[in-house]
């Protein structure tokens, strides 16, 4: 069907923003449904458009205005002194802006700091510290993408707060995120790697040397060292150490399980894959990359049989590591956690 | 011909013994922030013909020992054929969503009870058919009855 239908990306805007006709949504969306690059082309202007609802505007500096309509006021010497003109105005402008840009003072955002029955209000940016003892707390406004509580004795910091980034860094102790941004425009780093919030609700704990605790209770965070990283579900906890990420796994999985991923005892693998269920194929999943080529294949004949592999996603594939593979399996294995 | 025919006919098994059904998820399966919140999200599967799916949803529970019911909207999600329901109904009470679905002559159901932190995945059926009324009065028995979370 696809080979014979036209694309469908001239009307991915009108899409978004509700303005196709029932008889076009039919058709936009059967072609979606059959075709891989019109939904890649879709995910991009959503995740555009979203940070376009994020973006402030700024107005240039009434000089140049000025500057610009001063020169359409000069008499031209000859036919093509208008357009050399309007070029370097062009040009001025664009540099201004790019100044006024990088000049521009970083966003504030405002931080309410709780002690005992007592609020003190504030504003924090780039480069500013909060920091708590047993007795306080604080609640920061991140933008205007969520909230961030700070527990007693934390210090968190702010790194960047600008409408594509909004990055903190937490050296020690506790964190309670709530997001409701696209994914991927906010961030926490600790000294065991990042989270990256992916339109989530989360807790996050550390000490300085990133030993801690990341629990999700809404959408997901992906927790990223390096080349190492760990997907967690709502629902699912993941430990981190000083060599990153551990193996997320959810917080009712059965006792073996949270014992090793969560306690880091130790067992032999027959016995976490027998006790894992349909649902601990999120841990099973990370597992796979964390072992070696003979442990893989038991972690996948075990997913194997846990429930059924899906087309396209082969043994040789799994074994092999291939990325593209293993991401089409985790999204069908996400329909059971 | 005779192989075209053949083939068609073929095809054509292929495609309807699939079987149109719907798959329950937690709403971390659609994988759409604008739905983390959602009660539970679903796909509509073996549909060969996606402009002729209809889908609907109402949610029946028991507030108080009294029976209500609430039409509940089927929201599409970013992902084709992926479409979460969010929490329409009350906080207090029990109760099961009900959905329906027909794509051509085929038809798909399913009774999904939901609690305080979202469905309740081991007590929901997914039926080749709507429920009938004494499917869902069982469901809601059941959950009201020993149901917990």
């Amino acid at each position: 069907m696809t080979l014979f239908s036209r694309h469908v990306t001239d009307q991915l805007s009108a899409h978004i923003h509700g303005q196709l006709s029932p008889r076009e949504t039919q058709r936009f969306e059967r072609h979606l449904s059959e075709c891989e690059q019109c939904r890649a082309h879709l995910d991009q202007v959503t995740f555009g458009a979203d940070i376009l609802e994020e973006v402030q505007i700024a107005r240039a500096p009434e000089a140049i205005w000025n500057a610009i309509e001063a020169g359409l006021n000069q008499a031209p010497a000859s036919r093509r002194w208008p357009l050399a003109a309007a070029a370097l105005a062009a040009t001025m402008l664009a540099a201004i802006v790019c100044w006024v840009e990088l000049r521009a003072p970083a966003a504030q955002w405002n931080v309410v700091r709780i002690h005992g029955t007592q609020q003190m209000t504030g504003r924090v940016g780039p480069g500013d510290w909060i920091e708590t003892d047993a007795s306080t707390r604080a609640v920061v406004s991140v933008g205007v993408i969520g909230k961030v509580e700070v527990a007693g004795n934390t210090r968190v910091g702010v790194v960047a707060a600008r409408p594509g980034e909004h990055r903190l860094a937490l050296r020690r102790g506790r964190i309670h995120a709530t997001i409701t941004a696209p994914p991927r425009l906010f961030f926490v780093d600790t000294a065991a790697g990042t989270a990256i919030d992916l339109g989530c609700e989360y807790s996050l704990e550390t000490d300085e040397e990133g030993s801690g605790l990341l629990q999700v209770t809404s959408g997901w965070v992906e927790f990223q060292w390096g080349d190492l990283h760990s997907l967690v579900p709502a629902g699912a906890s993941c430990r981190t150490t000083r060599d990153g990420p551990g193996i997320p796994y959810f917080d009712d999985a059965p006792d073996v399980l949270k014992q090793v991923f969560a306690e880091g005892a130790s067992r032999q693998l027959d016995t976490v894959l027998a006790a894992a269920r349909i649902r601990d194929s999120l841990t099973l999943w990370h597992l796979l990359m964390r072992v070696g080529p003979a442990e893989r294949e038991r972690v996948f004949s075990r997913m194997a049989a846990l429930s059924p592999v899906p087309a396209g996603v082969t043994r040789e594939l799994v074994l092999k590591l291939d990325a593209p593979t293993l991401a089409r399996w985790k999204d069908e294995l996400a329909w059971t956690w | 011909m005779l192989r075209m025919g053949i083939v068609l006919l073929g095809i054509t098994t292929l495609a309807w013994g699939q079987g149109f059904t719907f798959t329950l998820g937690s709403p971390v399966a659609a994988q759409d922030f604008q739905f983390k919140s959602a009660a539970f999200v679903f796909r509509a599967e073996g549909c060969p013909e996606p402009d002729k799916l209809q889908l609907s949803a109402i949610a029946e529970g028991v507030v108080s020992g009294e029976r209500r019911s609430v039409t509940v909207k089927v929201m599409p999600a970013s992902k084709p054929g992926v479409y979460a329901i969010a929490q329409s109904w009350p906080v207090e009470g029990k109760w099961v969503v009900i959905l329906k679905g027909a794509c051509g002559g085929q038809t798909a159901g399913a009774l999904v009870p939901v609690g305080p932190r979202g469905f309740l995945r081991e007590a929901a059926k997914v039926l080749p058919r709507p429920a009938t009324s004494g499917e869902i009065e069982a469901a809601l028995k059941i959950f009201t009855d020993g149901g917990k979370q």
